[in-house]
């Protein structure tokens, strides 16, 4: 027999079901009701962020001019350009270079200090969580010009401390040289992100119920024998996600470079967010820059598949 | 109070049939208790009730007025959760009055009635705190005190003792008792516990894998079980089964063999039993049941099989003692141990220990006989 | 772990935290101390401290427009995540608690445009925004605020539903009360803690979001904040004390609530890794 547990007056949300609800509360009755409440979301996101996603995949493949209506169709062109241009894959080299330096840095710290606030300091722990979390909350673009100022060959504190200990400083400024500006950009990314790491691992610590570590105890295992083997697997999940999302960081990484070096000096620190604004509006090879957000767009789809896929494991 | 009638009632998960064809009338004023093993769909039909749940097939009635198909805000039943579901973020007398305040009752009827509710329980001193300040047992009188005040049709009772320590159940069964008596409501209670059921019901529904086993008052049920089922799950310990084969019968009386009670002198007893009039009469070899309740074990030589064995456990509980018999290679058929143990009840301390000989007599007076599941054969009178 | 007497594990433990929280601090209030610096001061003493304290710095930047840009931040950020928790808080209780293919599809979509980062469409997005003439408007730029919002948040909230002690609405519905009603005041006013998470972490994101800004409030006194002092640094090229003090103005809200709220903070970026 069908479902029909309800008057005509409030209707059933998916009807399309046989059988009825399997033991949910009724949401809110009709159908009308059920769009009403999920439109906003769905159009917000359609208009701003498929829409966007799909017209970039098109539009790489064309041409564009300067009058946006100017369109003209190229096939592969734009990729093969990319596959053609050593800047390109500069970028995309430095990119996995972030993304690599990053993981280790940021993960790798952020652990070694969470470690430390759960079980290795009896107090203060919420204190040095708080400061050393506060880089978090100010923007990458007011990150990067404390640390431009410090690094400014001329009136920077570094330049001053470095050389009051008798160590010489880069020619070039730590900025500017070539060879270590990228490493540079490397570790203030590190001072800011760390924290946020730090805090993620520390909820998952936080998540290992105490009486595992005890009756680790009593079997004998204690220090780093525990570690190995009842905290690095409870928070296997939770380093599997900063990792995910500390690469997916470094592919997206735009804001520091732009502010400092904008991807110099000699692309030095180009990464593919700099270079596609670059081609775009500075260049305005529209069809180029799309081509290489395809490119950027598939790495983070799939990073971000693999983020969900993860968190929802846990 | 009005009369709660289910007629054919019948509720698919898809592919799960989950109730079968269910039929049970409540007289006006009941006390109904559905009980059974998990699973098997008495929740369910208590939220079908509710509106919970929608139904694939049937008919909900109550007072004659057919609400299967209404909602449940409007059916008139009122509902008390397993885990109280009380509003965190209402005081008690604001989730006690909630219902009236949604139907627009003026100030004066909501305060009076909380006020009633709450003598009633007995939680007057709770009423202006929130639910995290109370213990489990107030926040149960709380989630009751919440369907009395809205004066419902039906109340329906899910599991409500689960989730109390034991103590503290044994006085709320009593308390349920004294309400449901001082408000003479009809009563729907769902539980997995059969001393609840047996306690608390002027009806019992024992249901099994979404179908009705058996509808009866508690002693009609442990004393006339219709199905093997019903006679093993009410009553604890549970009673002794023990697999046996139809060796003759004579008129309405067979007698039956069982394996591994040879006693040594060379023939085997046999146990002799009159069948219930309209029972059928089984054939000759025919695999049988034989049922034995822990406090139904004869003393001293007799007609009837002779158990010997020795004390596997003894339960001592000061005004009873239970002793858990190994009886070789004899053992209990679907018993509560894994063992096959034999359960004896006596209403007397004793002085027991594992590994002492004993030995009980089964008398055919005081014996069940289940042929494929049915009962064919009932003792004599009903025995303490 | 020993009594009275530290443990040289301990010690360490807390030698490794206190550097990295010097690490943090000193940069910090170095910035913060060069915004009293003469010019003087920072060429010939860069790692001292300065000799007054007087607020002409804070001025010069004030001057420079920074009361506007954090007024415009303000109201950007504030528009942006009301509509992104009303939308997604709909949205996800919708979600959660229906369980159809339909919605299934719609869910798995939403969580797809969370992988989607505002860089890798910045050239079509630019284009409709432009194109729908929402450039240079505080309003217009909310929009595409709260659609990159709305997944994180959508996520946030379903599993929040999901976890919802569905009693709660079904003591309601017997209680009399329609589903509406039943939202409106069972589910929401418990909702708290789920709505505050989601709010502080979207509104640190939008507060200092740069690139959709830059390329959207183009207009001088509608900037934002971050936007704005990017621009300081580059027309205050010698004066190194306005920009130090625009800076110091331009992390202070954010670090003043971070402070005071921390454990918010905390707890919902800590949501992430669930």
């Amino acid at each position: 027999m069908r479902a029909a547990a309800t008057t005509s007056a409030g209707g059933v949300v998916a009807a399309s079901d046989q059988g009825g609800q399997g033991g949910q509360a009724r949401p809110a009755s009709g159908l009308g009701s059920t769009l009403f409440l999920l439109l906003p979301a769905v159009g917000l996101c359609t208009v701003f962020i498929l829409l966007p996603a799909l017209l970039a995949i098109v539009g790489s493949f064309f041409e564009i001019g300067l009058g946006s209506t100017d369109w003209r169709f190229a096939g592969l062109t734009n990729y093969a350009r990319a596959m053609d241009d050593p800047v390109f894959w500069i970028a995309l080299r430095n990119n996995l270079f972030i993304v690599i330096g990053s993981v280790i840095l940021q993960v790798g710290f952020g652990t070694v200090l969470a470690a430390i606030l759960d079980r290795g300091i009896p107090k203060g722990g919420t204190v040095f969580r708080t400061i050393i979390f506060a880089p978090m909350v100010m923007s990458t673009i007011a990150v990067a010009l404390i640390w431009l100022v410090i690094l400014d060959p001329n009136v920077g504190a570094l330049n001053t401390l470095v050389k009051s200990m008798g160590l010489p400083t880069p020619k070039l400024g730590w900025l500017g040289d070539p060879s270590i500006s990228l490493g540079i950009l490397l570790l203030i990314a590190m001072w800011q992100y760390t924290g946020f790491m730090m805090v993620l691992i520390l909820a998952g610590l936080q998540g290992i119920p105490k009486e595992l570590y005890e009756a680790a105890t009593l079997d004998g295992a204690r220090g780093l024998t525990a570690f190995r083997h009842i905290t690095l697997p409870g928070i296997r999940n939770v380093l599997i996600v900063a990792v995910l999302i500390t690469t997916i960081g470094g592919f997206k990484v735009f804001d520091l470079i732009f502010a400092t070096t904008r991807g110099g000096p000699a692309n030095a620190t180009q990464v593919m967010g700099t270079y596609i604004y670059q081609q775009a509006f500075n260049l305005g090879n529209l069809g180029y820059a799309n081509a290489m957000s395809v490119v950027l767009l598939i790495i983070a789809v799939i990073l971000g598949a693999l983020q969900l896929r993860v968190s929802r494991r846990a | 109070m009005a009369t709660l009638d289910i007629r054919n009632l019948d509720k698919h998960y898809g592919a799960f049939h989950a109730l079968r064809d269910i039929n049970v009338g409540i007289e006006s004023g009941e006390f109904l208790v559905l009980v059974g093993p998990s699973g098997c769909g008495k929740s369910t039909l208590l939220r079908a009730i509710a509106g919970l749940e929608s139904v694939s097939g049937g008919q909900i009635l109550i007072g004659g007025r057919d609400i299967s198909r209404i909602e449940p805000f409007d059916r008139g039943v009122a509902m008390v959760f397993q885990n109280y579901a009380l509003y965190p973020h209402m005081t008690v007398r604001q989730n006690m009055g909630f219902a009236l305040k949604v139907a627009r009752q003026p100030k004066a009827v909501i305060d009076a009635a909380v006020q009633r509710a709450a003598e009633i329980l007995r939680i007057e001193a709770q009423l202006d705190k929130k639910p995290k300040a109370l213990s489990g047992g107030q926040k149960q009188r709380v989630a009751i005190g919440r369907a009395i005040t809205r004066s419902p049709e039906v109340f329906l009772f899910d599991e409500p003792l689960s989730n109390l320590d034991a103590a503290l159940r044994s006085q709320m069964r009593i308390e349920l008792g004294r309400l449901h008596a001082q408000l003479g409501a009809t009563m729907v209670y769902v539980t997995h516990d059969q001393t609840e059921a047996m306690t608390m019901a002027s009806r019992i529904v024992v249901l099994r894998d979404g179908e009705v086993e058996q509808i009866g008052s508690p002693l009609e049920l442990y004393n006339r079980p219709a199905r093997r089922f019903v006679a093993g799950f009410l009553g604890s310990p549970r009673m002794n089964f023990i697999q046996a084969r139809v060796r003759s019968s004579t008129g309405r009386i067979v007698s039956l063999d069982a394996p591994h009670l040879d006693t040594g002198a060379g023939n085997a007893p046999s146990l002799d039993i009159t069948l219930a009039p309209d029972a059928a009469v089984p054939a000759p070899g025919a695999p049988v049941v034989v049922g034995i309740r822990p406090e139904a074990f004869a003393d001293g030589a007799g007609v009837g099989w002779q158990l010997n064995g020795t004390v596997a456990v003894v339960e001592s509980l000061g005004r009873d003692t239970l002793l858990y018999i190994d009886t070789g290679p004899l053992r209990a058929f679907d018993s509560e141990s894994l063992e096959g143990y034999f359960a004896v009840h006596r209403t007397r301390q004793m002085d027991a220990r594992h590994g002492d000989a004993v030995s009980v007599r089964i008398d055919p007076r005081h014996v069940y006989l289940f042929d494929d599941e049915r009962a064919i054969a009932w003792p004599e009178r009903a025995d303490d | 772990m020993g009594g009275p007497r530290f443990r040289l594990a301990t010690l360490i433990a807390y030698g490794i935290v206190s550097l990295w929280s010097l690490l943090v601090i000193i940069p910090t209030l170095w910035m913060v101390l060069g915004a009293f610096k003469t010019r003087r001061e920072f060429f010939l003493d860069p790692l001292g401290l300065p000799s007054t304290f007087g607020p002409e710095a804070f001025e010069r930047a004030l001057g420079a427009g920074i009361g506007t840009f954090l007024l415009n931040s303000a109201i950007v950020t504030v528009l942006s995540v009301i509509l992104i928790v009303v939308v997604s808080g709909m949205a996800a209780y919708v979600l959660a608690r229906t369980d159809s293919r339909w919605m299934r599809f719609v869910y798995l979509l939403i969580v797809a445009g969370f992988a989607v980062p505002v860089q890798a469409v910045l050239i079509p997005l630019f284009q409709l925004v432009s194109g729908a003439g929402m450039l240079n408007s505080l309003f217009g730029i909310v929009l595409p605020y709260a659609a990159y919002g709305i997944p994180f948040t959508i996520i946030l909230f379903y599993a929040f539903f999901l976890d919802f002690p569905k009693e709660l609405e079904e003591a309601a519905l017997l209680d009399g009360c329609r589903p509406v009603k039943t939202f409106f005041h069972v589910v929401l006013p418990l909702t708290g803690p789920a709505i505050a998470s989601a709010a502080i972490f979207q509104a640190v994101f939008i507060w200092n979001e740069f690139i959709l800004a830059l390329l959207m409030l183009t207009r001088p006194d509608l900037k934002t904040l971050t936007v704005g002092i990017l621009q300081l640094g580059g027309e205050f090229t010698a004066d190194w004390a306005a920009i130090m003090a625009g800076l110091s103005i331009a992390i202070l809200p954010l670090l003043l609530i971070f402070v005071l709220a921390q454990k918010y903070f905390v707890r919902s970026l800590a949501g992430l890794g669930k």
